[in-house]
């Protein structure tokens, strides 16, 4: 479906625009700086509701797309276009972009040109990111991305930010220059990098070719989600970025490796994919469970949401690879949910450590008398990360279980004593924190939320709720393409029975169950 | 007649002789004017490199050879020629700034530069194994004494002298190859010779093949014939390095690529290994010891190392995609290069400019424009989008693919990880980093402002590579 405006370049670009509009701004006048990013962040968010009111969810197919030639002797093309899996992770990114813009008012004094031209470019390139239907159009909003990240976390951030700032960089550059060679691979054999062109001719790549090109694409997505043992980058980058780089690096970045699973190993290397099941469960829910042991231990608020990130990035591993249309759907809605409630759970965190400077644990206590608004907000974002049945967590943790449960019930087993440790540390930081009597004396003047604290919390509440209440509007949008991306990876139904065995042992299905799965909620 | 086809022969090289003009003017305006007259003759060799490129485009072209096929004027060699006139106009807006600094300006600089391009414009359109050899000193001889031209300067002078010997080794080195062909062959024209090749020994073509690409390897800085790169380019003055680290390596791309599809097309197969080894091995040591450097000058020299290791990516991809790949990338790397030693004439340090990693220190506060267009140039360098040195990689790296060269890509690509390590220590240092000492910033902005153009043109390029891809495409030799 082509539609005359072309809303999506409209899209990527308008930051780009507000980027160097910024950067043209007087640097004597940081306040109209500020004005101006969170106006364009504010435009850009309502831009992409645009594509909520054009877009067609019974549509099969790729919406809004746009072509043009790029690279002729290369075959690159600027092609663009969204599915319905793109569509919530844009809304995501344009949103939390805004919240995260929102939230840097006072955090941010000084280098103020600077940081919002990073945080538009970075918007440019996460929204490149999930538009690009061309895998070298890809790759450029891909590595875009990097370079203002890394600015955000090295003259933002915390006492150890060069370290942090570099490690992330090159850690991610090595997984995305090995993807590179990935592309290439596939580029060898389909001499296109048009994506839906790949898909459709229906000659993957043969056999160990296949295999190589997952490994490449794997290093490049799971270094970005992180999945065990990858994840070593995370912590450092999460503790020492500035609030607005978490929120961001942890709402959308992180899913941008999920997203590249499910866009393109899946359905470009479906028998690689398909081969390689065991090992990706097996690492989602090591992560699962390491991680939410590892948040356990912490003293650190931001350390311990960070650790959080990787055990529910596992959850959301799980989902993608047990190949039943209710937990990869279950994986797409758990991709917003993790960035609604880490996103505003290190908004969280950063609001006390604007008042306060510190974020150990053993700091704070009592605080909910001194806060009230914060201790409800902080509440509400706890229990959406737990999984509290009636908020948007539960949602997509329960369908990624249920999936999974109809595949091999040992997985929901292990993943379900991720949800019990995450209630746990979870409840224990907010118990620490917040209830308790308040002792120590530099809590006692902390100031409850302001008006445009609370106002950047507001549209995530309001989310948090909705999903969690009437889920509807969003899963109808990933009916088709979870289905068109699953036809592929799983053929028939005699494949899914040899698909998803860790030890390779076929576990026949009662169809009952399947049908259950593909009905579901 | 003969005669008669050397006078239409004529037409082919005028842009050459244009600056052979050009040259002389510069010479006598040096000579013959007091003072003033060195920077007029700089002025004069920079019209000159105007009215030759403008000549290039201008002027008919030809596949077929000229001078009894001494030579030809194919849109390849157009290209090349181009490339070199480019480095050599930022030399010389390079050098005014650095003269001035200096106090002290070698109006020999502004003869001696259009001699060294000329030499490689012959080089790039020679078709014949002794126009070659002749091509090949012709440039090289100007280039060892452009590199010690500050006598008294005692780094300059071990430069120089550093980079005769070792030069004329290799040379000694490549003619000894060429003899081997021409006994062996009895010819001396590339096709000639090529026609002979198909059935000759190859042991001894093999030999001779290997000797003759060893000279160009040295002079293209490429393990293991790359140890002098990193004393002369640090010995030799900043803006004449911008000259060497880039116009003699594009002039022995130019000859790699046309030797190996014209004169030794059947060794395909053997020169793709030994070039496959050479460019992983330069990718490697050239990152590694870079990342020990301090000194920017020293840095960028281990880099370039690399960075010629990356460009024989497309040489040992053989093919039309390669040889696509290795034009568009030289072009690129002749820009970056430039502008990345260009940089060293940003700090002033004492008397003179500071060279080391930490006198790029808190330069985002001192010129935000120049710190931004560094970072694009290290990106650039990188491979990082949207810029140009990724597309350039990314051509480079899809030919290796395409040819199954699995591990070559890998290697170019993991390569690109460890040079961002040391090029993001600039980085680091320009943007996250304050500095103690307040070095201030030069005072002149045309240095400023030639970076900030060649960012541009990095950025643009990176965004639309078709801009240059299109003359690239045009003018990659067929066989």
């Amino acid at each position: 479906m082509t539609i005359g405006f072309p809303l999506l370049t409209a899209i990527v670009a308008f930051p780009l625009a507000g980027m160097l509009a910024v950067l043209f701004l007087p640097r004597s006048r940081p306040g109209a700086v500020k004005l101006a990013a969170n106006v364009i962040t504010g435009l850009e968010f309502l831009l992409t509701l645009g594509l909520v009111a054009g877009f067609d969810p019974a549509a099969a197919g790729m919406q809004f797309v746009e072509r043009a030639d790029w690279i002729p002797a290369f075959h690159a093309q600027y092609y663009v276009g969204i599915d319905g899996i793109s569509l919530l992770l844009i809304l995501l990114a344009s949103l939390l972009t805004f919240v995260a813009t929102l939230s840097s008012w006072r955090a941010v004094g000084e280098r103020v040109k600077e940081y919002y031209a990073f945080m538009l470019l970075l918007e440019v390139g996460m929204i490149g990111v999930f538009i690009s239907l061309d895998l070298v159009l890809f790759y450029v909003f891909w590595e875009v991305m990097l370079v203002p990240m890394y600015f955000l976390i090295g003259i933002w951030g915390g006492a150890r930010k060069l370290y942090a700032a570099i490690k992330f960089f090159l850690y991610t550059l090595f997984g995305s220059v090995v993807m590179l060679v990935g592309i290439l691979l596939l580029y060898s054999h389909h001499h296109t990098f048009d994506l839906t062109a790949m898909i459709a001719s229906g000659s993957p790549l043969p056999g160990a070719l296949q295999t190589w090109a997952f490994l490449a694409f794997f290093l490049g997505f799971a270094i970005k989600v992180p999945m065990f043992p990858f994840h070593t980058w995370l912590p450092d980058a999460h503790v020492e970025a500035p609030t607005a780089g978490s929120v961001l690096l942890a709402g959308v970045l992180l899913k941008m490796g999920t997203y590249g699973f499910v866009r393109f190993s899946l359905p470009l290397l479906p028998d690689a994919s398909r081969k390689f099941v065991p090992l990706l469960v097996a690492l989602a829910l090591i992560a699962i469970v390491y991680g939410a042991l590892v948040s356990l231990m912490q003293k650190d608020m931001k350390r311990l949401v960070a650790y959080s990130s990787v055990s529910h990035m596992g959850f959301v591993m799980l989902g993608l690879f047990t190949f039943s249309p209710l937990a990869v759907k279950g994986a797409v809605l758990q991709m917003i949910n993790h960035g609604l409630s880490t996103g505003a759970l290190f908004l969280v965190v950063g609001v006390l450590y604007e008042r306060r400077h510190t974020r150990q644990i053993s700091e704070f206590g009592g605080l909910s008398a001194r806060m009230p608004l914060y201790a409800a907000v902080f509440l509400i974002m706890t229990m959406s990360s737990i999984g509290l049945p009636g908020l948007n967590g539960f949602i997509g943790e329960f369908m990624i279980l249920m999936g999974a449960w109809t595949v091999n019930w040992v997985w929901a087993a292990v993943a379900a004593t991720g949800i019990v440790l995450g209630a746990g540390y979870m409840l224990w930081l907010y118990q620490r924190v917040m209830f308790g009597r308040l002792e120590n004396p530099a809590n006692q003047s902390l100031k409850d939320l302001s008006p445009r604290e609370l106002a950047t919390f507001l549209p995530l509440i309001v989310l948090v709720f909705w999903i969690g209440v009437f889920p509807k509007p969003f899963l109808r949008v990933l009916d088709k393409p979870v289905e068109r991306i699953l036809q592929i990876v799983q053929p028939g139904p005699e494949a899914r029975l040899t698909g998803g065995e860790p030890a390779g042992v076929p576990r026949p299905l009662k169809p009952g169950r399947s049908t259950l799965s593909r009905e579901g909620l | 007649m003969p005669e008669a086809s050397h006078l239409a022969g004529l037409t082919y090289i005028v842009p050459e002789l244009s600056l052979l003009g050009t040259a002389a003017l510069a010479m006598f305006a040096h000579l013959f004017l007091p003072r003033r007259g060195r920077r007029l003759a700089g002025l004069v060799s920079l019209a000159g490199y105007a009215a030759a490129a403008g000549l290039l485009v201008l002027m008919p072209q030809t596949h077929g050879e000229v001078f009894s096929g001494a030579l030809t004027a194919d849109p390849f060699a157009l290209y090349f020629k181009l490339s070199f006139l480019l480095a050599a106009v930022l030399t010389v807006v390079f050098a005014f700034r650095f003269f001035d600094v200096e106090k002290s300006e070698p109006g020999e600089v502004y003869y001696l530069l259009p001699l060294a391009v000329i030499g490689m414009m012959a080089a790039a359109s020679s078709v014949d194994l002794i126009t070659t050899y002749v091509a090949f000193e012709l440039f090289a001889i100007p280039s060892y004494v452009l590199a010690g031209i500050f006598k008294k300067d005692n780094r300059s002078a071990e430069a120089g002298l550093k980079y005769f010997f070792l030069g004329t080794l290799s040379s000694g080195v490549m003619l000894l190859g060429m003899a081997l062909v021409l006994g062996l062959t009895g010819e001396t024209g590339y096709r000639a010779v090529a026609g002979v090749l198909a059935t000759a020994n190859s042991r001894v073509a093999l030999t001779g093949m290997a000797l003759f690409f060893a000279g160009l390897l040295f002079k293209g800085a490429l393990v293991p014939f790359h140890q002098w790169a990193p004393d002369v380019y640090e010995g030799a003055p900043t803006p004449l390095v911008v000259f060497l680290s880039t116009a003699p390596k594009a002039a022995v791309f130019a000859l790699l690529v046309r030797a190996m599809t014209l004169l030794f097309g059947r060794f395909e197969v053997q020169w793709s290994t030994l070039l496959q080894v050479v460019a992983i091995a330069s990718m490697f040591w050239g990152n590694i010891a870079a990342l020990l450097q301090r000194n920017v000058k020293r840095l960028l020299a281990y880099s370039s190392i690399a960075q010629a290791g990356t460009m024989a990516i497309g040489l040992a991809a053989w093919g039309e995609t390669g040889r696509l790949a290795v034009l568009f990338y030289v072009v690129v790397y002749v820009v970056m290069n430039a502008a990345a030693f260009g940089m060293v004439l940003l700090v002033r340090k004492g008397q003179g400019f500071g060279e080391n990693v930490e006198d790029f220190r808190g330069l985002v506060r001192k010129s935000p424009l120049a710190a931004a267009s560094i970072l694009v140039v290290l990106l650039s360098l990188t491979g990082i989008p949207p810029t140009a040195g990724f597309m350039g990689k990314y051509f480079l790296f899809a030919a290796a693919v395409d040819k199954g060269l699995y591990v070559l890509a890998v290697a170019g690509a993991v390569n690109s990880v460890i040079s961002l390590f040391y090029y993001f220590r600039i980085g680091r240092a320009m943007f996250l980093e304050d500095d103690p000492a307040e070095a201030p910033l030069d005072g002149s902005p045309n240095p400023r402002l030639v970076l900030a153009a060649a960012a541009l043109v990095l950025l643009v390029l990176g965004i639309l590579p078709s801009l240059l891809g299109r003359f690239a495409a045009a003018a990659v030799l067929g066989r």
